[in-house]
């Protein structure tokens, strides 16, 4: 799903979630745990951007979409089924916020919490409804200092 | 090179987005929508048959664009929209404007509106805070 779809695209599927069942999603924790990006696989994500790779052990930026998932023990298939949506075109994407309080470096062991912090049925007029579905995710450094925030906001179609 | 609020950022294009790639995306990102790798999946949405490129390398291109600019850690936040995607083969181009200048904790910093363009039309379109050297 990370490429994701826009809103103009088809292929919505229905689900059943009610707008309670929605809203309780609010405040729904990840498992949260502990995680290190290792050399290949920043190696791997650098050489995809298209650029050289970094030095002294730098992680690429983007790393910041799925270090954070998995990190904090979910993956983008457990989400989707968190939202009640599947198959390809049911999930946008509207944006990123991302937030770097120090650069990230490959085999540290970096801590990850967070959980959903905001839904939204929408109903647009003259389009299909689709809820907002936003999760956030801190990266802490073994010491407990903050390293990174992430704020993803999706779109799941109905 | 002095930075001033309306300074424009130097581009930074991916000429042939790769399909190989985004396999690759795919299996670091554990990502298991179809659309980045199988055509027919695509198709199947009503969106051609060209593969979709992941919205994180759309952004990844932004990211290297700024870090050409000022170094591999300048990067203090992102935040970004996305718009039309983008496909294989596809010709991108990071583009930036300086819109403000500032100093936290003694760190000067820009922030800046970002692009990814495709034929002239913005296809992720944003804001980065930069730690100027």
């Amino acid at each position: 799903m990370a490429g994701l779809r826009s809103s103009h695209e088809s292929g919505t599927v229905m689900s059943a979630m009610s707008e309670d069942e929605l809203r309780d999603l609010v405040g729904h924790r990840f498992p949260g745990g502990h995680r290190r990006i290792e050399h290949w696989e920043n190696w791997l994500l650098t050489d995809c951007t298209g650029r050289e790779q970094l030095p002294d052990h730098l992680v690429h930026p983007v790393a910041l979409f799925h270090v954070p998932i998995q990190g904090v023990g979910t993956t983008i298939a457990e989400l989707f089924a968190l939202g009640q949506v599947e198959g390809a075109g049911s999930v946008g994407l509207d944006g990123y916020d991302w937030e770097y309080f120090q650069p990230l470096r490959e085999d540290i062991e970096y801590r990850f919490d967070g959980g959903v912090i905001e839904t939204e049925r929408c109903r647009p007029d003259g389009e299909a409804t689709y809820d907002r579905f936003v999760f956030s995710i801190d990266l802490t450094t073994p010491d407990g200092t903050s390293a990174a925030r992430i704020t993803n906001h999706w779109r799941l179609r109905r | 090179m002095s930075v001033e609020i309306g300074s424009e950022i130097p581009e930074w294009s991916m000429p042939d987005v790769d399909p190989n790639r985004m396999k690759t995306m795919a299996a670091i990102l554990r990502d298991p929508y179809p659309v980045h790798w199988d055509r027919q999946s695509v198709a199947n949405i009503g969106l051609g048959e060209r593969v979709i490129n992941q919205g994180p390398l759309n952004l990844s291109y932004i990211s290297n664009m700024l870090m050409a600019w000022q170094g591999a850690t300048c990067i203090r936040r992102l935040q970004v929209s996305f718009g039309r995607p983008v496909l294989d083969h596809d010709h991108v181009t990071a583009t930036g404007t300086v819109t403000s200048l500032e100093t936290v904790d003694g760190e000067a910093r820009a922030h800046c509106e970002v692009r990814l363009m495709r034929d002239g039309q913005p296809v992720v379109t944003g804001t980065a805070v930069i730690a100027l050297e």
